[in-house]
């Protein structure tokens, strides 16, 4: 063998080498798995894919918590992890689940909502895999996943997305977003029909009320806000008012033109109300310095104060009181909460009695307090996701 | 309908594969872009198409 075949061997057998580990890497967030300790009021756990059985098996199926009061009231289903990079919907969602207290109506909750999107990172973004959540009893790990439904499970994106039913010409990475393909088609690609499953679900179990977590850049418009479809706009609009005890809320509704996104879709494709909820996320803005797990914990960035006093931002942001992963799944919290509790007030015939942690909780006693350890727990109470 | 995509992206996971081959090959039988830095380009390259031809990335 020449010389210069030695050498590109030896070049070959060095990227595969690297490329060995770069793959343990992503084999381990794909693989690992969340640890949740649900509370007494929890039921059953059924998968979505038991609403639409052709994801059964696939990356787009995920679990759903059921919490059945077992009396009277309404149907309130909670999901965070449409936008895994978005991490606060579903520790928000996780928390719920470990603290819930129902003592009329029922709870349907689901943490993952693009499983497939939870287990891989974003293409070149050079993000943090994990966070980790301190507590008493050491530290809780979370996956930080995409914002698509992974490559390896629905590939190729094609050249124009063009949404189903309204034909609407969306962004071609959008057939993989959770929240652009409601209300989704049963035999579409992947990620349609994991919305449509959660249509079947809605539609099927008589869902009175739709929340869906998510966060947001501080650079765009609808952060710190409620997304309401117009049906769900008393509710979002006096539950807004009420947040502003704890904490400041806007409120919008959703636009009639803009298809695929769950305030859209699940408002006009079923009987239930749906309202979106973004908090402040400062990880994602194209300003921001280095991408890191501290700074998803938080949330202190130089760059983002600048562009505070520049007057670039949607929302206040002070590096000095930043909003913490604590504050932001807190204000979820408190935002659901409001949200639920103004339906009871719209619809008493079907009040929902329940408890779990506030935003003023959360602050006073951080989120880690709320977080339950698994080892510890009834291992018939310990859940993976 | 979900067949059809089915069938699309494992044509599309071979083809990776095959493109991926196509590299190694051109890695070692080239005549043009010989010199040092295209053998590190080449061998790189192979990454992304092996990743995914794998369904690991």
């Amino acid at each position: 063998m020449s010389a210069s075949n030695i050498r590109k061997l030896a070049f070959l057998v060095l990227f595969l080498v690297l490329a060995g580990f770069a793959s343990a890497e992503f084999k381990g967030l794909r693989y690992f798995k969340e640890k949740v300790v649900v509370s007494e009021a929890f039921t059953e756990k059924r998968m979505l894919s038991d609403w639409l059985p052709n994801i059964k098996g696939t990356w787009g199926d995920t679990p759903v918590y059921f919490y059945d009061s077992g009396k009277p009231g309404a149907t309130v289903l909670i999901y965070g992890g449409a936008h895994p990079y978005e991490p606060a919907g579903t520790i928000a969602v996780y928390v719920i689940m470990e603290n819930l207290q129902l003592s009329n109506g029922r709870f349907i909750l689901i943490p993952r909502a693009d499983m497939s999107a939870s287990t891989e990172g974003i293409l070149g973004n050079a993000y943090p895999q994990y966070l980790h959540i301190p507590t008493s009893w050491g530290q809780q790990q979370y996956r930080i996943g995409d914002r698509e439904t992974a490559l390896i499970d629905q590939w190729p994106d094609p050249f124009t997305y063009v949404h189903y039913p309204s034909k609407q010409n969306l962004a071609y990475q959008d057939l993989r977003n959770f929240n652009r393909t409601f209300p989704g088609r049963a035999d579409g690609t992947l990620t349609e029909r994991m919305s449509f499953a959660f249509m079947e679900l809605i539609r099927n179990e008589k869902v009175d009320l739709v929340i869906d977590f998510h966060e947001a850049s501080l650079m765009y418009p609808v952060v710190d806000t409620y997304v309401t479809h117009q049906r769900a706009e008393d509710i979002a609009m006096m539950a807004a008012m009420y947040c502003q005890l704890e904490m400041p809320m806007k409120c919008e509704v959703s636009p009639k033109g803009l298809r695929g996104l769950t305030h859209r879709e699940i408002g006009d494709y079923s009987d239930a109300l749906c309202v979106l909820i973004e908090t402040a996320e400062p990880f994602i803005d194209r300003v921001v310095g280095r991408v890191t797990e501290q700074l998803m914990i938080d949330g202190k960035d130089e760059f983002l104060e600048r562009a505070s006093e520049k007057g670039l931002l949607y929302t206040s942001y002070d590096i000095n009181d930043a909003p913490t992963i604590d504050h932001r799944v807190a204000r979820l919290l408190t935002a659901s909460l409001e949200l639920i509790k103004m339906y009871d007030q719209f619809y008493p015939d079907k009040a929902v009695e329940f408890w779990y942690p506030r935003f003023t909780d959360v602050k006073t006693n951080g989120l880690g307090s709320y977080l339950h350890d698994p080892s510890a727990a009834d291992p018939s109470r310990v859940f993976e996701n | 309908m979900v067949i059809l995509q089915e069938i699309i992206h494992y044509i599309y996971l071979i083809m990776s594969g095959f493109f991926g081959l196509l590299l190694v090959r051109a890695l070692f039988k080239r005549t043009t872009r010989t010199n040092l830095v295209y053998d590190i380009v080449y061998a790189y390259a192979v990454i992304p198409f092996l990743l995914r031809a794998l369904r690991i990335r």
